[in-house]
């Protein structure tokens, strides 16, 4: 269930993380995070630019699917919850794909008064290809607070 | 024709610029991305919160640059043009949420560069990391971001 209270004491390694889907990707989603995000190259907006550049056309801002990740790992375990989260863009995001992001539990560990989750995490397309794989560390209460 | 990437600029340290949190940006971000966990967006459920307000999603501190600085200095830097340049790796170290209205000292750095063989050909690799630090000396958090050059 999303925004469940999530404790360190129900989180076991290997235990998947809920899968959260997102798009299809529109291009005015790629436009409005442009304008929230500040990164306005024309790579992510411009149909002729992006095809002069050799890349096949407009992709998404690898930063807006590493913001899908980071959603997917808040929406299980909380807001406020990321203390790490690290990424590799493996492939372009294009219009009309869904992006579906996934994860699982790698790791758990006590350190410095917090509980910690630690989890592999990836984002794959609706063929399966991966177009984000890496890691996250969560800090979770536990039911002994 | 080959690309060559100015590795000169390794070490290179670039001027701290100060950035304020602005609440409006932070509801804007996580609705760019359609994350609508209200600690993001209700200013209700942030104030009854651990933190006392809206937080700003992990990601957030990407929107940081210095608005003086000229968007194409890194590339002029580096020496390469903007259609060659792709976002490889992004890390975030979160020490603390960020808030509304918090005054931040960011300061960026190249760490390295390096190349390597691409599935496409060669590419080369910059990773710079910017520090942010708040008002009280603190840091809050560290970004490293790696751009890969088509070379």
């Amino acid at each position: 269930m999303k925004y469940a209270k999530v404790y360190f004491e129900d989180v076991q390694v290997g235990d998947e993380m809920p899968a959260l889907v997102k798009g299809p990707i529109r291009q005015i989603q790629l436009t409005r995070y442009a304008g929230a995000s500040g990164d306005f190259n024309p790579i992510h907006q411009d149909p002729e630019f992006a095809q002069a550049s050799g890349m096949g056309g407009v992709f998404a801002h690898g930063m807006l699917s590493m913001g899908f990740v980071a959603q997917s790992v808040t929406d299980w375990l909380g807001a406020g919850t990321v203390r790490e989260l690290g990424v590799r863009f493996t492939a372009l995001v294009r219009l009309k794909d869904v992006v579906t992001c996934r994860g699982r539990v790698v790791g758990t560990s006590e350190k410095n008064g917090e509980r910690l989750v630690e989890l592999e995490v990836w984002a794959e397309n609706q063929r399966g290809e991966k177009v984000v794989t890496g890691r996250a560390t969560a800090a979770i209460p536990s039911r002994l607070d | 024709m080959a690309i060559q990437v100015n590795r000169g600029v390794i070490g290179k340290e670039y001027p701290a610029y100060v950035i304020t949190v602005e609440r409006g940006k932070i509801k804007e971000f996580a609705r760019a991305i359609g994350d609508l966990n209200q600690h993001y967006l209700d200013d209700a459920v942030g104030r009854a919160s651990p933190w006392g307000d809206i937080i700003a999603p992990p990601t957030f501190p990407i929107t940081f640059r210095d608005e003086r600085a000229d968007a194409e200095t890194l590339l002029r830097d580096l020496g390469v043009d903007v259609s060659r340049v792709l976002h490889g790796e992004q890390e975030f170290e979160v020490h603390r949420p960020i808030r509304p209205g918090e005054t931040l000292t960011c300061r960026t750095r190249i760490v390295d560069i390096y190349e390597k063989a691409g599935r496409s050909g060669p590419m080369a690799f910059v990773l710079r990391e910017t520090s942010i630090v708040d008002r009280a000396g603190d840091l809050v958090g560290t970004m490293r971001h790696t751009t890969v050059v088509r070379l």
